[in-house]
């Protein structure tokens, strides 16, 4: 399998306060890529670098064999990376059929009449056809996170990344989004997800990194990850001299 | 229609609309040529078309794109002072002065575009504020414009009031359509979604420069062939009468009244403005803080402005951007 996406040594922050360390790691194609981490240990800041939303001191962003460093957001989302946000930013004044046409007319680079199905697919997707018309600003936090994820099919990604899509759900509802996301993979998508709730990542992800202080302190087959000691000391405080 | 898809809205943006606008237009541009109104009726309309105008535009700027610019009376000062120059100084038709003011306030716009469209929200609208200040000054203390005395525009042949009073209604008819046609087209898709979040529209592929740039580089456009007729109409232009702030306040005040973010919000804002304006000119003193409390109570009661509230009670909407997921595409 060949590499979709590779972080080569990036060094980012805001201001003069630096939130990511010579972060590098590298995502196949095809995967589920978790990504787990203390609050403020820069992932998604990781999101961020890697969308262009904001600057880069140094380092290498490599999409799918062509270096992003320098794109601006649009381009890079042109090129085929998709993105949700923790919070949902829904365009509030539109309707849901609205919200992913805008993606699928604007990331997809499509004509409307042709984004037209392209919208649709999504919205069916993500179990969202239904309300279709209905004002996103009017939705609850299952299905503005649908809508997250909704949209950013619409723009056609290679990658789809997710950021912090369960968080703050109940544990139904957690399960639907676990179902999807292993839609979303039957369906061919590449996906990087950043989560706090570790049985989700070790139920859904092929491969699991953990990050501390923007850098990587561990990464590989999920179960092995949760129980290595780096893990268990940064979620559970455990003291290495006992 | 499935009543789980929400409240049913009806657009009226088809065959019959039309119809309607076309004999509207037409029929205003025969009460302007065949002299059924009177000059003092004429100068109401004038007024109305080219308040139209302005609102409309920075409808666009702010209703549509979340662009809040205090400052369009940058380009209204820079079209008087270039109707002003272009005729009195040089010498020149009238047609010429205007062609200069919307080449003067395009070249601007692109100028500060640079600048401004590095801030966002409530930045930006500080920095388009204090940059009309700026040009203020600027005029203020410039020897060639007669500094603080004014400029006086001297056409020659005066164009009569009927004459005027055309111009501006086509300039106005163009105005509004240049706005619908905007908001129906791919970049009206990209708009709406910026005005919504800036962020999440740029994550979804809105080149959000590129957009930014087409409305503030339009509104410019089309605000100063509106300012540019209202200084023929004047006859003098002053640094203050040009780059105050008076101006975008009419601008919100129109806007606000008629509806943020509706087409047709501007055309029944600039109607009552001009009229409550006129009626107001009785108490002296007054008027701007009876503006300003009607402004306060529409704000309160009708968040969405008139021409909003009006259509999201009976379930239309006229000149509407919304897409539906039902339409048939042809």
């Amino acid at each position: 399998m060949s590499k979709i996406l590779e972080f080569i040594d990036v060094n980012a922050g805001y201001g003069r306060i630096q939130i990511l360390n010579d972060l590098s790691f590298s995502v196949e194609k095809g995967q589920v890529f978790g990504v787990i981490g203390p609050n403020g240990s820069g992932k998604t800041t990781m999101f961020n670098a890697l969308l262009g939303q904001m600057r880069i001191f140094s380092g290498k962003i490599i999409f799918d064999g062509v270096d992003i460093t320098r794109m601006p957001p649009n381009v890079r989302c042109k090129i085929g990376l998709g993105r949700t946000f923790q919070v949902p930013m829904p365009f509030e004044n539109m309707s849901l059929y609205e919200n992913v046409l805008v993606a699928a007319v604007h990331g997809g680079s499509n004509r409307e009449r042709f984004a037209h199905d392209e919208a649709l697919r999504c919205l069916k997707l993500t179990g969202l056809y239904d309300k279709r018309e209905i004002k996103s600003g009017e939705l609850t936090l299952l299905d503005r996170k649908r809508l997250e994820i909704a949209r950013a099919l619409g723009t056609s990604p290679k990658l789809l990344l997710l950021d912090e899509v369960a968080a703050g759900l109940t544990d139904a509802e957690v399960k639907e989004i676990m179902k999807l996301v292993a839609e979303l993979k039957a369906a061919g998508y590449s996906i990087v997800w950043i989560e706090h709730i570790i049985e989700t990542m070790v139920g859904s992800t092929d491969r699991l990194m953990c990050m501390a202080e923007g850098r990587r302190v561990t990464e590989g087959e999920p179960r092995e990850v949760i129980e290595s000691d780096e893990v268990q000391r940064l979620y559970l405080g455990v003291d290495e001299n006992e | 229609m499935n009543k789980r898809l929400g409240k049913p809205v009806k657009v009226l943006d088809s065959l019959p609309l039309l119809i309607v606008c076309i004999a509207v237009v037409s029929s205003l541009y025969v009460v302007c040529f065949t002299g059924i109104a009177s000059n003092n009726a004429m100068r109401y309309m004038i007024q109305i078309f080219l308040y139209i105008t302005m609102g409309e535009m920075w409808n666009l700027l702010s209703g549509f794109t979340g662009m809040t610019s205090l400052g369009q009376q940058l380009y209204i000062g820079l079209a008087g002072y270039s109707v002003a120059v272009a005729t009195t100084k040089l010498q020149h038709s009238l047609g010429v002065g205007l062609l200069l003011a919307v080449a003067v306030s395009v070249v601007v716009a692109l100028l500060m575009s640079l600048l401004l469209f590095r801030m966002e929200g409530m930045y930006f609208s500080i920095a388009t504020w204090v940059v009309a200040e700026a040009f203020e000054k600027l005029f203020l203390n410039w020897k060639y414009v007669e500094q603080g005395s004014g400029l006086t525009v001297r056409v020659v042949p005066y164009p009569k009031i009927f004459e005027i009073c055309a111009f501006s209604l086509t300039v106005c008819v163009a105005a509004v359509a240049v706005v619908y046609i905007l908001l129906r087209s791919r970049a009206g898709l990209g708009l709406t979604a910026m005005r919504d979040s800036i962020t999440a529209a740029s994550a979804c592929g809105v080149n959000v420069f590129c957009h930014k740039l087409l409305v503030y580089v339009i509104a410019a456009a089309f605000t100063a062939v509106a300012a540019g007729v209202f200084f023929v109409n004047k006859g003098i232009v002053y640094p203050e009468s040009g780059f105050g702030i008076s101006w975008t306040v009419s601008m919100i005040f129109i806007v606000t009244i008629g509806g943020t973010g509706t087409v047709a919000g501007p055309i029944a804002g600039a109607v009552i403005y001009v009229f409550l304006q006129e009626f107001l000119a009785h108490y002296p003193g007054w008027s701007n803080i009876i503006l300003g409390a009607v402004t306060i109570l529409v704000i309160f009661f009708m968040p969405k402005g008139i021409m909003g509230t009006l259509q999201e009670k009976l379930g239309f909407e006229v000149f509407s951007a919304k897409r539906f997921s039902f339409a048939k595409h042809k």
